[in-house]
């Protein structure tokens, strides 16, 4: 931590560099709670991931200018409850101050709701809630520490996501782990079967899946992660998942080319498909 | 230690405004993005110029689908289709609130619209992104571009259900569109997937196309809401992300919020209520919901649900978007630990709609899914609930023993469908 009186910070002429921000100026700004000075190995890494992050074209369309006025941070609902507010984060990136950036990608960034709110009301039009993404986005490409804390109870999730195109399931609903839900929230979990087996359309009967999407569908999702990269970018923070990955796809590709060839030659029999891929 | 900041202060100052990017073409992209009043017109002209150039498919509204024109914030027009529609699912909807979607389905029954829902579809990956990080733009164009030609390839036009996919669409297209280093990568892929890009001339909302046949499907109107006190909330991702696409109507608070879904609360009969958070977020958060609700239910709450009955006297929280409909609803019960006992019901537009045209509270509202007390809701407004709700039990009973059937609202899907997205699905998949 910062202790007030002991701050000694020589600033350049620059006048970009000079507001509110400083100790001098006030008291303990949110620039320098909960952020340590880098140590020099990760400074290194500080400066690399904002290179990347500043040569995305994202980057510079979504940075515009800044009033430092607040607005932002005045109607973030995650300023309300966390140590985080976009002000803050826009500073930085409009001062290029990496080591700050990188800080503030390990401690803060995750707070985020994705809300929006900064960006529709930023005077300068800054795309706020896009370069959160963006440093999300880098923090799991970069593999950074804080990405795989947040990321590790999300692994299922990812799974799920990845693979068949669903973000959650109805029998992720269970006492454990959503008690805080209440006891009407959780009546269903108890005879989940019959409770999906009554709902009117035939997409959503199954218990482990929001809809039952096909099997070409699922590939071919499966196809666009691997070939965008999305699925080599967990490698660094996960490399268990990333093999479950790549072993389903390969299964389930070879399966739909069966049959595919066979429906062409015109030798598929459908009652011989099995009730649901998913099963298998 | 010196920073090299400190050490170089114009190295840095270079690195952060390098002089080797082209400027001059950053700076058109922001105009074209942001300068109101002509942002979108500006997307949409240059799309319309990709289009003749062959870059990319526009699939048009065509009179089949009984468009009808409204505006957006910015007085521009935006067009909404009205029938033969392709249903863009949900993964939370479908997931945790059943009732949503197939309200949805009902309406569209009842209102003889055309349309499909079909398994050849993935959500839009947008809550994951939004959570996790993990993912990338040419992933996520890859997605949607993916399911929007399914959309094409049977010429019904998409309309999507999820305010999330709604805004990160919105958001994803004005990219493509933007960027030709996106399309030449996602190209190659798409390829590979013997699909091209493209692109609907409008990201239609379902609440807006609820919105804009509310007159018609509230003539079905079974009950009256002349009493109940509606309390909004319209989801940020449907008009803070790309804010100019959205429409607009001066029947909703003169045209300073959304027309959708206020103004189909407004035109079912209900009193809209204002309250001071209006506008803020439901403390959804995508990867707080999951994995850190302590945020989540204190947002919810204390900005949301006690805000809308103490200051509105709210009978019913209103919504159209699978989080929030999510998170206003399960985050209300574990405020009695405090001595906070709301239990205000929570409900999608669609569901709000369905129940007052007179729709099954429990086989087509599937209320039994939500935490909150949508059945005193219903009783106050006359529906008849402890009976549906013994014949439900009934019919729950029944299909366990195997005695009844699952009455579906469109004929079930061939096996093969749940394999192969073959050319002729079409005429399987249309409502009976
Ligand atoms: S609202 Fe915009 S201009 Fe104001 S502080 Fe935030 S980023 Fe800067
Ligand atoms: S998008 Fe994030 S930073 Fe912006 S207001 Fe919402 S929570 Fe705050």
């Amino acid at each position: 931590m910062f202790e007030l009186a002991t701050v000694k910070l020589s600033l350049p002429e620059d006048p970009r560099y000079l507001d509110m921000s400083y100790a001098e100026q006030g008291p303990l700004p949110e620039e320098m709670r909960n952020l340590d000075q880098l140590s020099e190995k990760d400074r290194k890494l500080a400066l690399e991931f904002y290179q990347s992050l500043a040569s995305d074209f994202r980057y510079n369309e979504y940075l515009r200018g800044c009033l430092n006025c607040g607005v932002c941070t005045s109607s973030c609902p995650a300023a309300k409850f966390y140590d985080f507010g976009p002000r803050e984060m826009i500073q930085y990136m409009m001062r290029g101050e990496y080591d700050k950036i990188y800080e503030f990608t390990n401690e803060k960034v995750w707070a985020c709701v994705q809300c929006y709110t900064c960006s529709m009301r930023c005077p300068f039009n800054n795309e706020i809630a896009g370069l959160i993404m963006l440093l999300r986005e880098y923090a799991v490409k970069f593999g950074l520490e804080s990405a795989k804390q947040i990321l590790a109870p999300y692994r299922r999730i990812l799974l799920t996501v990845l693979t068949t195109g669903n973000q959650v399931t109805p029998d992720m609903i269970q006492p454990e782990t959503f008690a805080d839900w209440g006891p009407q929230a959780l009546e269903e979990s108890k005879n989940m079967d019959v409770y999906r087996k009554a709902i009117p359309v035939d997409l959503m009967q199954r218990t482990d899946i929001g809809w039952h999407a096909s099997l070409q569908t699922a590939v071919e999702l499966m196809t666009i992660m691997i070939e965008a990269g999305v699925i080599e970018s967990l490698k660094n923070i996960d490399k268990d998942l990333y093999d479950m990955i790549i072993d389903i796809y390969e299964e389930r590709k070879q399966f739909l080319e069966e049959i595919k060839e066979k429906y062409q030659k015109g030798e598929l029999n459908e009652e011989e498909l099995p009730d649901s891929w998913l099963d298998l | 230690m010196e920073s090299s900041v400190e050490q170089n202060p114009e190295r840095e100052m270079e690195r952060a405004f390098p002089n080797d990017l082209d400027w001059e073409e950053i700076y058109q992209r922001v105009i074209y993005k942001y300068s109101s009043p002509h942002g979108i017109q500006h997307i949409k002209e240059l799309m319309y110029k990709l289009e003749d150039k062959g870059e990319i498919i526009v699939q048009h509204i065509k009179p089949s689908n009984n468009p009808v024109e409204y505006q957006t914030i910015n007085g521009n027009p935006k067009k909404i289709p009205t029938t033969k529609l392709w249903n863009h699912k949900s993964c939370g909807q479908c997931g945790h609130i059943p009732g949503y979607p197939t309200s949805v389905f009902w309406i569209m029954n009842k209102l003889e619209t055309d349309y499909v829902d079909e398994p050849h579809q993935t959500s839009c990956t947008g809550w994951n992104y939004h959570a996790s990080g993990a993912s990338n733009p040419v992933a996520l164009a890859g997605v949607m571009v993916r399911n929007f030609w399914r959309a094409y390839e049977i010429d019904y036009y998409p309309l999507i259900h999820c305010g999330t996919s709604f805004g990160h669409y919105k958001e994803i297209r004005n990219m493509l569109i933007l960027h030709d280093e996106v399309r030449q990568k996602l190209r190659p892929i798409m390829r590979k997937l013997d699909m091209d890009i493209v692109i609907p001339e409008e990201i239609v909302h379902y609440s807006e196309w609820l919105y804009v046949n509310s007159k018609r499907a509230a003539s079905h109107k079974r009950y009256d809401l002349s009493e109940i006190k509606a309390a909004v909330h319209t989801p940020c991702h449907v008009y803070k992300l790309v804010p100019d696409d959205t429409i607009y109507d001066p029947i909703v608070y003169q045209g300073r919020r959304p027309a959708a879904p206020t103004g189909t609360v407004i035109n079912f009969g209900a009193k809209p209520v204002d309250y001071s958070t209006w506008w803020d977020c439901c403390g959804f958060g995508f990867r707080h919901i999951l994995t850190e609700r302590e945020f989540t239910r204190s947002f919810a709450l204390f900005k949301k649900v006690v805000p809308a009955v103490e200051e509105a006297n709210a009978d019913v929280f209103v919504t159209s978007d699978t989080g929030c409909v999510t998170t206003l609803d399960k985050s209300q019960w574990v405020g009695k630990a405090h001595g906070y006992n709301y239990n205000l019901p929570v409900l999608a537009d669609a569901q709000f709609a369905a129940l007052a045209m007179g729709a099954d509270p429990y086989k087509i509202g599937q209320i039994h899914w939500h935490a909150t007390d949508v059945e005193g809701f219903l009783r106050k407004i006359g529906v008849p609930i402890q009976e549906y709700k013994e014949q439900f039990i009934q019919y729950l009973q029944d299909i366990k023993e195997g005695k009844a059937e699952t009455e579906f609202l469109y004929k079930p899907h061939r096996k093969i469908d749940f394999y192969l997205a073959l050319p002729d699905r079409v005429q399987y998949e249309r409502p009976q």
